[in-house]
């Protein structure tokens, strides 16, 4: 070997250990102590989603200010170091959501990310989350798509609220247990009598999540229940009166509504005013929301919600004191009433900062090891069993659901809920108002 | 007097069919829901009418493509809510105040916005209303904030028997107030001397010039006015029950370019008859075919017209 060779070679050791060393100098600074915890909240702030948006950001904050007035994120070794929030805006939007996660994830290099709210929004920068491998708790998003999909690798997304599966199962259990027995009461009808339901649903992801939920529960249960019309919308659509035209003339019993907040109030009292379709109104959760009230007004009368927070009324039991600590934070900072958005991403602030505690690093894959081992007490929103744990096939968190129905106060000028449903959290029964007409006989 | 409704059998359509009856399996269609709809469709239409015929005034005389055209719909919306909010008038009363303000509005945009890029090329005149839209929303945003509000009309409730519907009174004022607003820009392009220089210009600009208009007042008058005429659509949908933000515009928006190519640029009875085939047309799409097509089908129609007579409906060659 001549001697120039032998330099080469000389150099190319010199070269690899020097980028051995870098690589085990990365990797210690990756484990070593954090000195805070980096959460990404991803909301939309502005666009159609904007009003439920800014709650899952206030109550992040909510979250955040209770944490680290304790001192902070506490890490298995028992330090405590701060958690810093860091928002980012999806727009309301597909591409703004992609947006938002490449600059949390790349730009302000979060530890952990948190939110979602559309599922088609969310599901459009999931290719994001799994190429950078951060974990992502997401508390808004609905469609079982997020964590069931094939097409991404989902590992490091845990799902911690009720998929459309859940509570479009548990919405139409409802209808055919307490819905349908109120109906053939009023009607004199015998019990065979198949009860005319109508959906009206958003045509995204969760929308559609909705859809083929009911029709599955149906199927599956074989339910006495005919879906007597099924009719599609786009998101932030505010004119529903064709549909509902289409609705009325296929006389329903009650009318099953899956929409965002912004479009529910509007669809219901258009219903009501526009179309005279005097029937019970089924909606999803994320409607349990404070502005849904103010924009339904006496027409919410009689409509039932499928809840696990509502900014109005919490169910009897251990969790009803830190619901109402949460409100009354929340009404303090912000002047206004939490929603149930707003408090699954509280609970998810929480689940972040005990993943990042029990992993005592901000090693991405440690935290996301500490989501899939967790077990931690029920924060605000009823879980199964009390705990917060994440399912070992589509890492989903397991929610104990209610039904609430809305009466209209005179002195406020808005419908306020009570629970109505499961018999142990019931305050009242279900009943069919005055002015209410079933389908035909 | 109560009519029976008239019921007519039709056989499966290749379409999902909205009035199937489900236990009988037999596609049906009423004829009062028919009319329903196509009530439903011409009510839509109005609030398309104002806005495409404030835009094609303004396109008619100054030649300039506003895609921020949505924007001052969405701030007529603004202005009469927050009328309403503070002093309980009547919102159709507001309607007049929010016609004016916007005239304001719409001639300070004119004269800081448009009119220094008058004549510089399409793409400036493009790229500024594209600026401007992002500004107007991002302003409405800070000042009212961007939560989805509402206005309930003090009508609200009250209905009335028109044959085999039963309609709310609010869209039958709603249809007035178009026809009344309709009527009295034809009058004021047709009987004032004012109106008929807005027409001189817009036909031949160079050649109003000539015989002595002041071109420059012209188009701030009809931007103002094209404004106004947003500014009535947004009053309308408020008052109609739909819910409003910052960012209602966009949508509004791009549906009056589709109906003013529709109807053919500058002409305002195209605008009028463009305007309420779209209302008609989406309103039975979203029926026949569902909701997801209720804006495919505008733009279905656009093609086809266009592939057709180019210049639109109404449009003569050279514009």
């Amino acid at each position: 070997m001549k001697r120039s060779e032998k330099l080469s070679v000389f150099l190319v050791i010199v070269v690899l250990f020097a980028v051995l060393c870098a690589g085990c100098t990365q990797q210690a600074s990756v484990s070593a102590k954090p000195t805070e915890i980096k959460v990404g909240v991803i909301a939309s702030l502005t666009g159609p989603a904007s009003n439920v948006g800014k709650n899952i950001w206030q109550s992040a904050q909510v979250a955040a200010d209770e944490i680290n007035a304790k001192g902070g994120v506490m890490l298995k070794d028992g330090t405590k170091v701060p958690l810093k929030l860091i928002v980012g805006d999806d727009e309301s939007t597909q591409q703004g959501g992609q947006t938002a996660a490449t600059q949390l994830i790349t730009g302000d290099k979060v530890d952990i990310l948190v939110g979602g709210y559309s599922s088609a929004v969310t599901y459009a920068y999931e290719q994001t989350i799994a190429d950078n491998k951060v974990p992502f708790v997401v508390t808004g998003a609905s469609s079982p798509k997020i964590t069931h999909t094939t097409d991404i690798n989902t590992s490091y997304i845990f799902h911690h609220c009720p998929t459309t599966d859940t509570y479009g199962q548990y919405t139409t259990m409802f209808i055919d247990q307490i819905v349908r027995p109120a109906v053939n009461k009023k009607l004199n009808a015998t019990a065979d009598r198949p009860f005319r339901l109508a959906l009206i649903y958003q045509n995204t992801a969760f929308g559609q999540g909705v859809q083929t939920a009911v029709n599955e529960t149906i199927t599956k249960n074989k339910l006495n229940i005919v879906l007597v019309s099924q009719q599609s919308f786009k998101m932030g659509e505010s004119d529903f009166r064709t549909p509902l035209t289409a609705i009325k003339a296929a006389k329903p019993d009650a009318v099953y509504l899956a929409a965002f907040p912004n479009e529910g109030a509007p669809l219901i009292t258009q219903a009501r005013r526009d179309i005279g379709l005097d029937t019970i109104f089924l909606n999803v959760e994320n409607n349990d929301n404070a502005q849904f009230y103010k924009d339904l007004g006496q027409y919410g009368e009689g409509a039932v919600i499928e809840s696990r927070f509502s900014p109005y009324t919490a169910p009897v039991g251990a969790l009803a004191d830190a619901q109402s600590k949460f409100k009354t934070s929340y009404t303090a900072k912000w002047g206004t009433a939490p929603d149930m958005m707003g408090a699954s991403t509280y609970d998810g602030i929480y689940i972040a900062a005990q993943a990042a505690g029990n992993a005592g690093t901000t090693d991405k894959a440690a935290v996301k090891q500490a989501l899939v081992d967790l077990s931690m007490p029920q924060v605000i929103e009823a879980m199964k069993g009390g705990t917060i744990s994440f399912t070992k096939d589509f890492r989903e968190s397991q929610f104990d659901l209610w039904m609430e129905q809305l009466a209209f106060d005179q002195t406020l000028g808005e419908c306020r809920p009570k629970i109505v449903w499961p018999d142990n959290l019931k305050v009242t029964e279900f009943v069919l108002p005055s002015w209410y007409k079933p389908g035909s006989a | 007097m109560v009519q029976a409704r008239q019921r007519i059998t039709i056989h499966p359509s290749p379409f999902y069919f909205p009035a199937t009856d489900y236990l009988t399996g037999e596609d049906t269609v009423d004829v009062g829901i028919l009319l329903q709809i196509l009530f439903w469709g011409i009510y839509a239409g109005c609030i398309y009418i104002l806005l495409a015929t404030g835009l094609n005034l303004i396109f008619g005389v100054m030649k300039i493509v506003n895609f921020a055209h949505g924007e001052f719909l969405m701030i007529g919306a603004y202005v009469t809510a927050t009328v309403f909010y503070f002093t309980g008038i009547n919102p159709y009363v507001i309607i007049l105040f929010s016609m004016l303000a916007l005239i304001a509005i719409g001639a300070v945009v004119e004269r800081l916005c448009f009119r220094p890029i008058l004549g510089t090329g399409k793409l400036n005149e493009i790229f500024l209303s594209i600026g401007l839209i992002y500004i107007i929303q991002n302003g409405a945003a800070v000042i009212w904030g961007d939560e989805w509000q509402s206005v309930k009309s003090p009508y609200e409730g009250i209905t009335v028997p028109l044959g085999p519907l039963t309609i709310p009174l609010d869209y039958i004022i709603i249809m007035g107030v178009t026809a009344v607003i309709l009527v009295g820009l034809y009058l004021f392009l047709k009987e004032t001397k004012t109106g008929r220089e807005m027409r001189a210009t817009s036909q031949n600009r160079k050649g109003a010039m000539l015989v002595g208009i002041n071109v420059e007042r012209i188009d701030v008058l009809s931007f103002g006015i094209g404004c106004a005429l947003a500014a009535a659509a947004g009053t309308l949908w408020v008052v109609s029950g739909q819910v409003f933000n910052p960012y209602m515009g966009s949508i509004p928006a791009v549906k009056a370019f589709a109906i003013i190519i529709l109807g053919g640029l500058g002409s305002i009875p195209g605008a009028i008859v463009g305007g309420l085939l779209y209302g008609i047309a989406e309103n039975g799409a979203a029926y026949f075919l569902g909701g997801v097509w209720k804006d495919a089908i505008s733009f279905i129609i656009l093609i086809i017209v266009l592939v057709i007579r180019p210049t639109g409906l109404f449009g003569e060659s050279g514009e």
